[in-house]
């Protein structure tokens, strides 16, 4: 790493970028690429997957078979280190009668080292939720502001799919996609079933090289369909800021990267104007100041918003006027269903590892009767398809043993299948994080409290989508596993999809939203917040993609205003 | 422990239950099932201290050199059941290996070691369990059930292997639940357990993926023609 003091140089940085993960990782390509000198602080430490991913070895080799442990929640082998549900040292706090779960890594690269890969498009419903049902808030722009970005993002970071052609669901011009891989047995038995009730089957969108994508810095392979993209991949062929866009701005020599940097607010030349940052040295505990033109959040949702409430006027934060800076915070509901099909029992062998994940998924296709009044909730969800050979979990294998429990091993391998939901929250006024007014880190740095609460909305989405579920089980002759249990006992915990979004929404009007349609603070002209805490609604479909497109659009935004002397 | 964490457990032990209840997979009939005998007598449930404390590998551990920190538990007395119980539970044949001879024994003793919750919870139940089995041949037989008759053996892993067990025998089935559980995660993770299931995977190919073999898409064809299905290629 470049030495502090080289950091500590009086305006020798165009921009702060804080974080390093997907809006982090955009922002320091975009921004070097334009000819900004960019200083980056990653709170994690220093990480390279060439020398840290383990790829091949079979889980055998690690303890307890790799199986998740609290130390490392998706595996031993999992790429996230540092940090995960909780980090020592560095807790957060809920509200009584709240469960959230934060997940944070401590690494470089941040959360694009062990990520979904499903990088759907959103849609024009999506960027204006409340004109179509009044509910939550329109966002300031629509798809049309976002596609050419999404067009370009979808080139840059490689993506595989196929077409869609469904309402909401917008179709990649020609080029932007690589082809998708062939879909799996199971796979196949679930778009049979589902189309047989009127239920479209799609190729996914998927973050994984199907074609090389040569580059003279960070030239990346496609995917060889072997291993667990969730280890990281050291042929580049699933999208991570560690090989792609890092080192690609590291090679412009104009990206500096201070790693272990724990940024605890923003600091101020003027009122309207930042200074830079303060930051924590993790490793030694000194506090540093470090000042450019301007400063770029992307410490992810959570962290950024914690940052703008810590900074500015105690009490009420940097940014703040309208009040809505920790407000508005979504998360994905999440609920699996699984199934046993006999008639997928014994069926003949072949390789189904893929591209890693799904190769084909259900996207929401009620829109009609939505319109009509049909439903009980607002808004959409999908479903991500699972079923491969593997060991069967012990819910289909019998309570024998002996020569029975082998064969009954070896004839339910590959027979069991799921249908993983996903879908939109809709904010609420109980759900929301704030500063806890006691606790505070290792580094003397106040947490963040979260309030969470799912409405009667979610609710009744996760019990459509269950009923969804069980009539595809049911039309193959599958024995359904869940438990029969209220939707509200079956779904995921607030935060734990991972997709926490919506804490420093954008908007038209500076009264009821944190920033503007670029990511620009309202209150503060050099200071843009890039990562999920500006999307003003959540949508079903997976944030990444949108992420992405807003970072490249707002850094070029950024990167011109500099450059037209709007800073000087 | 949170209300929504104590829902999860419920969830996985509901989700355990169920479909045992409900169905089992044809070709697949319990060993003994039906004809096992309820004992008489059942041994009380034995207790187990707690374990000594000991550290996890950290939420940073050196991926490329994995190692196992925590010391293991079990004497050579009860590693030598264990790995007893594997070759009866998952006992060698034609195609791959027991899983005692195998040494599947010592993935479970690593398991029921580490200083994590379910691996913890998993302690108490083997640990009793192994307890328990010597105490019922005592009951039964006399003797230590490593010193009863390969039969006196087999009678009693059906009695603990029964559908629906006697509320005395919960105890000891959810043992046996447990020990089932760890062999077959232990066993099929390892490359002769792999080859038994048949699984072919875990290995890097150039071009693009080639999906199912044409021997799968005519089982497929075969199977969607028999539910009345018809697939539309993507």
């Amino acid at each position: 790493m470049t030495p502090l003091a080289a950091a500590a140089t009086e305006s020798s940085y165009d921009v702060i970028i804080v974080g390093s993960g997907a809006a982090g990782g955009m922002a320091a390509f975009s921004l070097t690429k334009s000819g900004l000198r960019c200083l980056m602080l990653e709170a994690g430490r220093d990480y390279d997957p060439q020398a840290e991913v383990n790829m091949f070895a079979p889980e055998s080799d690690a303890p307890l078979r790799g199986a998740s442990t609290p130390d490392k929640p998706f595996g031993y082998f999992d790429a996230t280190v540092g940090g995960g549900w909780q980090i020592d040292g560095e807790p957060y706090t809920m509200r009584e009668g709240s469960d959230f779960r934060w997940y944070r890594p401590r690494m470089l690269g941040g959360r694009t080292n062990h990520w979904g890969r499903h990088v759907p498009r959103w849609g024009a419903y999506d960027f204006k939720p409340f004109s179509r049902d009044g509910l939550g808030v329109d966002w300031p722009i629509g798809y049309d502001d976002v596609a050419p970005f999404y067009d370009r993002v979808e080139r840059m970071i490689g993506v595989n799919g196929g077409r869609l052609d469904l309402e909401n669901h917008p179709d990649s011009p020609a080029g932007c996609l690589m082809p998708p891989p062939r879909p799996r047995v199971p796979e196949m038995l679930i778009k049979a079933t589902a189309e047989s009730l009127g239920i479209p089957v799609r190729s996914a969108h998927t973050a994984v090289l199907t074609r090389d994508m040569p580059d003279p810095v960070a030239p990346r392979k496609a995917c060889f369909n072997a291993t667990p993209c969730t280890r990281g991949c050291t042929i580049g062929a699933m999208f991570q800021t560690t090989t792609s866009f890092l080192p690609m701005a590291k090679a412009t020599g104009r990206l500096t990267t201070i790693t272990d940097a724990m940024v605890s607010r923003v600091t101020m030349a003027t009122p309207g104007k930042a200074a830079g940052v303060e930051y924590v040295d993790r490793k030694t505990g000194q506090r540093h100041q470090v000042k450019a033109r301007a400063v770029v959040l992307a410490a992810g949702t959570g962290e950024t918003t914690r940052l703008l409430l810590n900074s500015g006027e105690r009490g009420r934060g940097l940014a703040n006027a309208s009040g809505e800076l920790g407000r508005n915070l979504t998360d994905s509901t999440g609920a699996s269903f699984r199934a046993y099909v006999p008639a997928l029992a014994g069926r003949p062998r072949y390789n189904e590892d893929g591209i890693g994940g799904q190769h084909i998924y259900i996207p929401f296709w009620l829109y009609g009767q939505q319109k009509r009044g049909e439903l009980d909730f607002a808004r959409g969800y999908h479903f991500e398809i699972g079923g491969r050979f593997g060991v069967p979990p012990a819910e289909v294998l019998p309570r024998a043993w002996g020569a029975a429990l082998k064969t009954a091993v070896r004839n339910t391998s590959g027979s069991t299948i799921a249908l993983t939901l996903r879908g939109e929250m809709i904010p609420n006024k109980d759900t929301f994080c704030e500063i806890d007014p006691v606790t505070k880190d290792r580094f003397g740095i106040p947490v963040l409290r979260f309030s969470f609460r799912w409405s009667q909305n979610e609710i009744n989405q996760v019990a459509h989508g269950r009923r969804t579920a069980h009539a595809v089980f049911k039309r193959m002759n599958a024995t359904i596993l869940d438990p029969d249990l209220p939707p509200e006992q079956i779904m995921t915990a607030g935060g734990e999809i991972i997709h926490e979004l919506g804490t420093a929404r954008m908007g038209a009007d500076p009264r009821s939203s944190v920033v503007d349609g670029y990511g620009r603070a309202w209150e503060v002209d050099n200071l843009v917040l890039m990562d999920g805490a500006v999307f003003a609604s959540g949508a079903h479909k997976n944030p990444t993609l949108t992420i992405l497109a807003l970072a490249l659009r707002a850094s070029e935004r950024l990167a011109k205003r500099i450059k037209t002397g709007a800073f000087a | 422990m949170t209300l929504s964490r104590r829902t999860t457990m419920q969830w996985m032990m509901t989700a355990a239950l169920l479909p045992l209840a409900r169905w089992s997979p044809a070709d697949a009939t319990p060993a003994g099932s039906g004809t096992a005998v309820a004992f008489d007598r059942v041994a009380d449930w034995p207790s187990v201290p707690p374990a000594a404390p000991a550290k996890g590998y950290g939420r940073d551990p050196n991926l490329m050199e994995p190692k196992v920190p925590w010391p293991l538990t079990f004497s050579s007395g009860q590693r030598g059941v264990v790995d007893m119980l594997g070759d009866m539970i998952l006992p060698a044949d034609a195609v791959s290996p027991g899983a005692g001879a195998l040494g599947v024994g010592a993935f479970i003793d690593e398991w029921i070691s580490a200083p994590y919750p379910i691996q913890q919870a998993d302690r108490q139940k083997i640990l009793a369990g192994l307890g328990w089995l010597d105490a019922q041949a005592s009951v039964l037989h006399g003797k230590p059930f490593a010193a009863i008759t390969v039969q006196q053996r087999a009678a009693m892993l059906d009695v603990l292997s029964s559908a629906a067990p006697k509320a005395s025998m919960t105890a000891p089935v959810a043992f046996m639940d447990t020990l089932r559980k760890l062999f077959v995660l232990g066993f099929y993770s390892l490359p002769e357990g792999k080859a038994d299931m048949g699984y072919i995977g875990d290995t890097p190919s150039e071009g693009p993926y080639p999906g199912p073999s044409p021997e799968a898409l005519a089982h497929f064809a075969k199977l969607i023609g028999a539910m009345g299905l018809t697939y539309a290629p993507v």
